[in-house]
């Protein structure tokens, strides 16, 4: 077992990976009464074209299908996992994103019968052609409480508009056409490709002894076979440069304006540590000129232009890359053009030195806060771990940070893939 | 565990660990919740945190929070049944973790006691900048909340429950009345609250030894000692049963429904309502969700819900709109269930550890612990965590179903689609 000891935040990690390609973490937290498992996939809604483990060619899956195995993995042979944590004391969830899949407890007691407990029941499948029917109409109801939901919307549109075919551009629920065609064989193919263990990670945090957490873990591994892993073969999705289209508007049952203008960045990176040093800068850099303390922000407000659920985001993931900057306006045309004036004029707006720093702190400030949480550090933990990073190496990373790495994500912007995505109440 | 000092016009609650990298501090200021006064408050906690004397805009208080390692500084308003809390927070990180010491408490504490002693003003109100900016944000935030269909339908179920009473007045006020508040008006209102209401500070992290008096020297209020109630009865003036269906353009329908339930927070049988409503609905393992959702495939979310300090119950779904009579006569099923007495040992268990689970998670969490403390302290119930697992776990079967006997529904309202039709 190799134990990583990080000083500055007074943590301590322990790793092993396991004779059949499991990776496991542990990190114990002293003082807590609760302890939070995570075991995550690299599966998630853009893994729709792939070869299936033991074939050759690629196959297309119906959208969402990653989503709804999520739904079906709490079905056992012998009952249902949740009734099972519960009679431990525990809670379960799961969730899926776009690019993993998630199971998790979380405990005040029987740490270990839940682990193993978690272990088990994900890396079995049991399904029927019945109980594959019966979960449409769940995942149905969770399509439509989205399709209500404004914010949803407007945050969902605006990647729509970025991408012509990048599967990205796909909800992760699929829609209820792709949902209906979704069967038994087609989930078990997923499931055997995705979750074997050497595609997957064990992230346990809480109130553990990493000792004897680490030797439960083998012994429950070495009890199950598992066929020879096989590197997983995704297709090369070929996404052309412009976008899908620059500008959408959408008219819904409501009174409060979106909109939010994203912007699609081309040049992605592979390394690991030049990706991450690429996504602090792009959140500093945003800080810098939209956080509440920015002189753009504060001109935008007075004018009335934003409110309170302003916000720029940047998103990197696997391969595709971009900006969504906006929130609730009155004046949706108006703040649009603010906006692309800003993405548009980006030499002309230079970063200072005591904004860098400022901002600096209350970013390391915020981090620090982070792993107050056992569940914000696992879910930080499985989302970098998947990107090849150590979230302990966050804080250095941010603190390596020059004025010229921040000036330099200037070039990364361009007018001419910027769209906007508004929501609009409907004409009486 | 947890230390109480009795301070000038406020009682200091300090829960000390050092789980936690960062220290919290929460005041909560208490007053009755009035139709008069709800949206004054509310207006209030708003324009409260925008700016001080020393800040005097949302962005040199921003540059300032920056500067304190990303110290968050917020004003929240909620209901306690009967009274109208307003809480003041702020986190921020530990020292030790910072590279230089950088007295944050203390920076803090001073920001907090500015917000009332020194805040931004012109003449005899707050500074109308500010007061201007922060209604238009109150405005465009009770849109949006109405733009969300679930907390929508939710207020919608209030609203026709409670009319007339203490729980159909919203907590977050009145969009009509927000702009007819004057800046003065808004600062005496300021004044009343520093007089009147009463005040809880609760703190929690790694604390030094000299807490007690950097809070003696930054924090004061005027000695003023005030009992408000919170938790009360929901009683219906009505006899029949009220439905409301609304239509929308809207894709998946919301059904809300309320009852009356005959007990309370501080009633002797709060602790064997506590553990129906984890059978009932409160849970994943609940009758609603195992048959509602798994058993039917009715929605994706349904739940029950206890307000101890409204004296009620809600439950709440989404669903198709051709579902509606269904879904209403499966949740009225599995009442009467329980009401017939049928009902087991292994539910009665199952729902006990949930329970009991949930309440340990809250001491990793100081939010919840603070959350958990303040609804003791406003109800004068003295009782630990273990006395309350200790009740929670002697509940008896009988006692659930005397319980579930009391429950009676009493609104619903329905949030559905422009095509929905009734169909008997």
């Amino acid at each position: 077992m190799k134990v990583i000891k990080y000083p500055t935040l007074k943590e301590t990690l322990y790793f092993e990976e396991m004779p059949n390609g499991l990776k496991v973490y542990l990190l114990p937290k002293v003082g807590f009464s609760k302890t939070y498992g995570l075991f995550s996939t690299r599966f998630g809604s853009v893994d729709t074209t792939f070869v299936p483990l033991h074939e050759q060619d690629m196959i297309k899956v119906p959208d969402g299908i990653a989503h709804f195995l999520e739904h079906k993995m709490f079905e056992m042979e012998d009952g249902d996992a949740s009734e099972a944590f519960a009679k431990l004391g525990a809670s379960t969830n799961a969730f899926t994103s776009s690019s993993r899949t998630a199971y998790l407890f979380s405990t005040t007691s029987h740490e270990k019968e839940c682990i193993e407990l978690l272990l088990d029941f994900v890396q079995d499948i049991y399904l029927t052609d019945e109980n594959v029917e019966k979960e449409k109409g769940i995942i149905n109801q969770e399509i439509g409480m989205y399709d209500d939901d404004p914010d949803w919307r407007c945050y969902f549109g605006s990647i729509q508009n970025l991408y012509q075919h990048h599967p990205v551009k796909i909800d992760i629920a699929g829609t209820v056409e792709t949902v209906a065609s979704i069967d038994k064989a087609t989930l078990e193919k997923c499931y055997h490709t995705f979750y074997h263990p050497s595609q997957m990670m064990l992230f346990v945090v809480g109130h553990i002894n990493p000792d004897e957490i680490m030797k439960l873990i083998q012994d429950n591994q070495q009890q199950k076979h598992f066929s020879k892993e096989n590197p997983i073969q995704r297709a090369v999705v070929n996404e052309p440069l412009d976008v899908a289209q620059k500008e959408a508007v959408l008219h819904m049952d409501v009174t409060m304006p979106k909109i939010i203008v994203s912007m699609k960045i081309n040049t992605i990176l592979t390394k690991p540590q030049e990706r991450l040093k690429r996504e602090l800068a792009m959140n500093l850099f945003l800080d810098i000129f939209f956080a509440k303390s920015s002189s753009l922000y504060d001109e935008w407000l007075n004018e009335e232009l934003i409110n309170d659920s302003f916000s720029a985001q940047f998103t990197q993931e696997r391969d595709y890359c971009f900006l969504q900057i906006g929130g609730d306006t009155l004046y949706p045309e108006r703040l649009k053009e603010k906006i692309l004036y800003f993405i548009e004029h980006i030499h002309e707006y230079d970063i200072h030195q005591e904004d860098f720093l400022r901002l600096k702190k209350k970013t390391m400030g915020i981090m620090i806060s982070l792993f107050n949480s056992p569940e914000s550090i696992a879910n930080m933990f499985s989302r970098y771990y998947f990107e090849g990073i150590m979230i302990f190496d966050l804080i250095d990373c941010l603190n390596a940070l020059t004025m010229d790495d921040l000036m330099s994500l200037r070039d990364l912007f361009d007018e001419h893939y910027a769209t906007s995505f508004t929501i609009l109440p409907q004409i009486q | 565990m947890e230390n109480v000092y009795q301070m000038a016009g406020y009682t200091l609650h300090l829960i000390p660990t050092k789980k936690f990298k960062t220290m919290t501090i929460s005041l909560r200021l208490q007053s009755p919740l009035l139709k008069d006064t709800t949206t004054i408050r509310t207006l209030l906690t708003f324009v409260l945190m925008a700016a001080t004397q020393d800040y005097p805009s949302t962005q040199s208080l921003a540059t300032y929070l920056d500067e304190n390692y990303g110290a968050s500084l917020s004003t929240h308003i909620t209901t306690k049944g009967q009274s109208h809390i307003i809480n003041v927070a702020t986190s921020f990180v530990n020292d030790a973790y910072l590279p230089s010491p950088e007295h944050l408490l203390e920076k803090q504490l001073q920001l907090i006691s500015d917000l009332f002693y020194h805040p931004y003003l012109d003449n005899d109100g707050f500074h109308p900048s500010i007061v201007q900016l922060k209604k238009k944000e109150l405005q465009e935030k009770l849109q949006a909340n109405k733009d969300d269909k679930f907390s929508y339908s939710l207020d919608k179920l209030f609203e026709y429950m409670g009319r007339g009473q203490v729980l159909g007045i919203p907590s977050t006020g009145y969009e009509e009345e927000i702009q007819n508040i004057t800046s003065q008006q808004l600062y005496q209102y300021l004044q009343k609250c520093i007089k009147e209401d009463e005040k809880h500070v609760y703190v929690v992290g790694d604390l030094p030894d000299d807490i007690v008096n950097v809070f003696e020297r930054i924090l004061k209020f005027p000695s003023h000692c005030h009992d408000y109630p919170s938790a009360y009865i929901f009683e219906s003036p009505r006899q029949d049963l009220l439905e409301v269906i609304e239509k929308q353009d809207i894709t998946q329908s919301k059904l809300n429904l309320g009852y009356q339930i005959q007990c309370d927070f501080t009633s002797p049988s709060h602790y064997a309502f506590t553990v129906f409503n984890a059978i009932f609905g409160g849970f994943s393992q609940s009758r609603l969700f195992k048959v509602v959702r798994e058993k039917h495939s009715l929605c994706y979310y349904v739940s029950s819900s206890y307000d101890a300090f409204n004296g009620m119950m809600i439950v709440n779904a989404g669903i198709e709109a051709n579902d509606y009579r269904k879904t209403l006569h499966l949740i009225g099923e599995q009442l009467a269930d329980i009401q017939a007495g049928h009902v087991n040992n292994d539910e009665l268990y199952l729902a006990k550890i949930m329970l009991v689970n949930a309440l340990k998670k809250t001491n990793d969490e100081a939010g919840s612990m603070i959350a958990l403390a303040y609804n003791r302290d406003i109800t004068h119930i003295r009782e630990t965590s273990e006395e309350y697992i200790e009740k929670l776990m002697n509940v008896t079967l009988e006692e659930i179903v005397d319980v579930a006997k009391k429950v009676e529904l009493d609104t619903i309202y329905f949030l559905t689609g422009k095509e929905f039709h009734e169909s008997h």
